[in-house]
């Protein structure tokens, strides 16, 4: 799975949980637009985590080196 | 109100981003109706009522009166209670079928109860009383008969040995009432007195001595202990007592011997001399005392009673006697009219709840059959609104998190939307371990799923803190097992739960594989950090260089947001001059420098550049036009970096200058309008408030600049100490794996090498305690304190103002939670 396609089903997550918090509890436009705010927060959150470390991973500069005992 | 402006139109306004819009409002209530219209208002709690008559003391006040009522009331109550708590009572709340009484058939009634309570405790107390006189006594009788019937017998027993031997010998035990001649010859006797009593055992050495002192050897003291404890009937307490019987000659003696007795608390009971007298006194006293007991314990049933039906209304009462004091204390703020017919009302009230409180106006004065209605009116005014935020169960405790900061100003961006999210990511950020969190939110689960219950109880102090945090916990909890999941620790321990590592031996043989190391043989690992890293000797570096670039990045992403919030703020408020003077060069200078830095780590990891990025952005100072050689990135990047570095320069003046001078011109405009016409600047005036609390009629200008100054300093530097601060993030993520790592790898798998089960267990038991006790409840609290720090200071600090102050209602939900 590349990075996009990964990115993708965040989004796809985010879209869902937003829908669902819709659906869910549907309690007035204010409201409503606090829960979404929340929730892409959150997503954005998740995925920035994700995606540094699979960036970081993605053209390794060092590689795992293992220990003498093994 | 005219300043109801939305945050841009195209969306509605968000909850909890900003305060409720609240107004001023001015009641006229008629004194007939007042207290209904009070009790009315503070059941539904939406207004902060002022106090319009501060210069007045407590008592000079309407309603002194009535409170003065309240107070009295409640100090009877305090004594139901007391007396309750001392029966064992417990003030039971049972369905209250009784009809509500009125604040004075209150007041009498408590009275009457009162007075009656009083009473009974008296007699119950005087009854108590003689009930332990008797029972001290029956106990005197019975000992000092004792002496006598002893002293008796072995003088008689001594007076037929002195018969049958006819010997002078004297033993030293001949007591001194059955001296030979006395008994042989009664008419010659000496009249002897005595004195019999009880004395407390402590003070019953130091009586003797007093007594053979004062009457210079001249008496003859008996004492025996008592075993049991004596209720002495003075203080009612338990004590241990001797009873003691004085024999003495002559009245100077006795009148001496009763000082002494008063002065050493010794109660003194006459006994009768002769034997049959005394079994008769005691038969005689011990009827008194079952005749007494009975009285008593009719006494107390009858008081249990009293207290128990007390008991079953105490609960109600109390809130009654809460509330009324609370309406006249309400009332006692309201100012009299001139006309002395109606009450004056000032508060502050959400807009939200006009219809509330208007219809809460009707129906008080159709209740209290009022001819005249209140008035209700909204009044315009310059005053710094209080700032309220609806929230919930959920919201609350983040909003908390925010108000322990400061309360924010009304109506400016709210912290508290964002901190939900990002503060327990933060938090997760340096607890990553999906194991710990799983543990948390076990923890956590436990006391959202037992909410009812722990709401109503009494907690400890560190119990109602986390119990009051349940749901910043569970937050928390959840995105760390979601960072844990990234990392790939479980309790240290990795996984490969998305896939095979991607790295693999360079050949079957595996001989470099711990010197030259793996190669990545696959696809990048797709979830989280690879597996592989586990345990070998490159981990921490390069976990060390991921969680640090990490740290940057997020912390780069919060700065932004939080200047963007700023930005949000200024467009509300229609302040032009923080957007272009303040939003846009602080955004220029920020990511000039840092966001520049951020793309750089970005674009290293996509390219896998070997770019030393310290001597890039160093550099990039230094000597900008040197060239970049095999540090280059991208091309175009010295260009690039000219132009950030030039633009950057330009933010500092750009931050520092114009401000204070557009400030100064606005004000300028504003005082020439004022001159023209009085109604329009006070009007402009009333925008200008809000525009910028901190910007009163009188116009400093060296004033605003050096604000101005120090707000630039500020931000200058905190751009990059803020930036640095946010590597806290890498420091505790690291210190947590490496204790967990540490837990599991000397603790765990060295118990488990031993092959011993009691070694495996004792093992079990330390990495256990040492997981909850340092993992989770130590490492827990400082990373809360850290991303609590990372919010209140780094976040808040780039458009929080946080000056406001807080809407407190007056309500009743609120004062019948309140403890006593």
């Amino acid at each position: 799975m590349g990075f996009l396609v990964t990115t993708l089903i965040f989004v796809a997550i985010g879209v869902i949980a937003s829908l669902c918090a819709r659906i869910c509890c549907n309690r007035g436009p204010s409201t409503n637009l606090l829960h979404l705010t929340l929730i892409i927060t959150a997503t954005v959150c998740c995925w920035m985590m994700w995606a540094i470390v699979y960036l970081a991973q993605l053209k390794p500069l060092i590689v795992p080196v293992l220990s003498e005992g093994e | 109100m005219a300043e109801q402006t939305g945050g841009g139109g195209c969306c509605p306004p968000m909850d909890l981003f900003r305060s409720e819009s609240m107004q001023l409002v001015q009641i006229i209530i008629p004194n007939e109706s007042a207290h209904r219209t009070i009790d009315y208002l503070g059941e539904i709690g939406l207004i902060q009522f002022k106090d319009l008559n501060a210069e007045k003391s407590p008592f000079q006040r309407t309603y002194a009166t009535q409170i003065k009522r309240c107070g009295e009331m409640a100090r009877k109550l305090r004594l139901f209670k007391e007396q309750m708590s001392k029966a064992g009572l417990l003030s039971s709340s049972m369905s209250s079928t009784q009809v509500d009484l009125s604040f004075d058939d209150l007041e009498v009634k408590l009275g009457d109860l009162e007075s009656e309570l009083i009473e009974m405790n008296a007699n119950g107390d005087k009854l108590q009383r003689s009930y332990n006189e008797l029972m001290e006594y029956r106990l005197v009788l019975q000992k000092s008969g004792e002496f006598f019937h002893k002293a008796q017998s072995s003088a008689e027993a001594q007076h037929r040995e002195q018969a049958s031997h006819q010997t002078g010998e004297q033993s030293l035990e001949t007591p001194l009432l059955s001296d030979q001649d006395a008994v042989t010859d009664p008419s010659k006797q000496v009249k002897l007195g005595f004195i019999t009593g009880l004395v407390p055992r402590e003070k019953s050495m130091a009586f003797e001595r007093i007594l053979f002192r004062a009457t210079r050897g001249n008496v003859f003291l008996r004492q025996t202990v008592v075993e049991e404890l004596v209720i002495d009937p003075v203080s009612g307490d338990k004590a241990e007592k001797n009873v003691f019987a004085v024999f003495f000659s002559g009245e100077r003696a006795k009148s001496k011997i009763l000082k002494i007795c008063e002065a050493f608390g010794a109660n003194r009971y006459s006994v009768p001399e002769d034997l049959g007298k005394q079994a008769q006194a005691i038969t005689e006293v011990s009827g008194r005392i079952s005749e007494l007991k009975m009285t008593i314990d009719a006494g107390l049933l009858h008081r249990g009673n009293l207290l128990q039906s007390i008991g079953e209304q105490y609960d109600r009462w109390n809130i009654l006697v809460r509330k009324e004091k609370s309406i006249y204390h309400t009332l006692n703020m309201l100012s009299i009219d001139v006309t002395k017919k109606c009450l004056v009302a000032e508060g502050w009230s959400p807009v939200f709840a006009t219809k509330q409180i208007q219809d809460a106006l009707q129906r008080a004065t159709h209740d209290s059959n009022s001819e005249v209605g209140a008035i209700f009116r909204v009044l315009r005014t310059r005053e710094m609104p209080p700032t309220y935020f609806r929230t919930n169960k959920f919201t609350n405790s983040f909003q908390e998190i925010v108000d322990a900061y400061g309360v924010a100003k009304y109506q400016e961006a709210n912290p508290g939307v964002y901190t939900i999210v990002t503060f327990p990511f933060l938090f997760a950020v340096m607890f990553g371990d999906w194991g710990h969190g799983i543990c948390l939110l076990l923890a956590t689960m436990y006391f959202i799923l037992k909410e009812k219950k722990l709401s109503s109880q009494k907690l400890g102090d560190i119990m109602e803190m986390t119990f009051g945090g349940r749901y910043v916990i569970f937050m928390m909890s959840l995105f760390s097992i979601y960072t844990g999941l990234i990392y790939n620790e479980f309790f240290s321990v990795p996984f490969e739960l998305f896939g095979q590592s991607a790295y693999g031996c360079r050949d079957p043989s595996c001989r470099d594989s711990t010197s030259a190391g793996l190669i990545k043989v696959r696809d990048t690992y797709p979830f989280g950090v690879d597996p592989a890293w586990h345990g070998t000797r490159s981990e921490l570096p390069y976990l060390n260089s991921l969680k640090m670039k990490m740290s940057i990045l997020l912390g780069v992403a919060q700065m932004n947001l939080g200047i963007i919030l700023s930005f949000f703020n200024a467009l509300f408020f229609r302040n032009g001059v923080n957007i272009w003077c303040q939003f846009v060069p602080q955004m220029i200078f920020l990511n000039a420098l840092f966001g520049y830095l951020s793309v750089l780590i970005i674009v290293k990891w996509c390219t896998g550049s070997k770019a030393d990025l310290y001597h890039v952005m160093i550099y990039m100072f230094l000597s900008p036009t040197d060239e970049l050689g095999e540090n280059q990135l991208f091309a175009g990047q010295k260009i690039t970096q000219l132009v950030l570095l030039l633009s950057a320069l330009v933010a500092v003046p750009w931050m520092l200058f114009p401000k204070p001078f557009l400030l100064k011109a606005q004000h300028e405009r504003h005082q020439g309008q004022s001159y023209t016409a009085l109604q329009e600047a006070e009007e402009s005036l009333m925008v200008e408030n809000n525009d910028d609390s901190g910007h009163h009629e009188e116009f400093e200008f060296s004033e605003i600049f050096v604000h101005q100054l120090i707000h630039t300093i500020e931000f200058v530097l905190g751009a990059v100490s803020n930036t640095a601060s946010y590597l806290r993030l890498w420091a505790l993520s690291l210190a947590h794996s490496e204790l967990s790592s540490v837990f599991y790898e000397k603790v765990l798998i060295l118990a488990w090498g031993f092959n011993n089960v009691i070694i495996l267990i004792v093992g079990i038991i330390v990495f256990i305690f040492a997981t909850v006790g340092v993992l989770l409840v130590m490492e827990t609290l400082s990373a809360f304190l850290h991303a609590l720090r990372l919010h209140w200071v780094e976040f808040q600090n780039k458009f929080y103002e946080g000056d406001g102050y807080k809407f407190s209602p007056f309500s009743f939900t609120l004062i019948d939670g309140e403890d006593e």
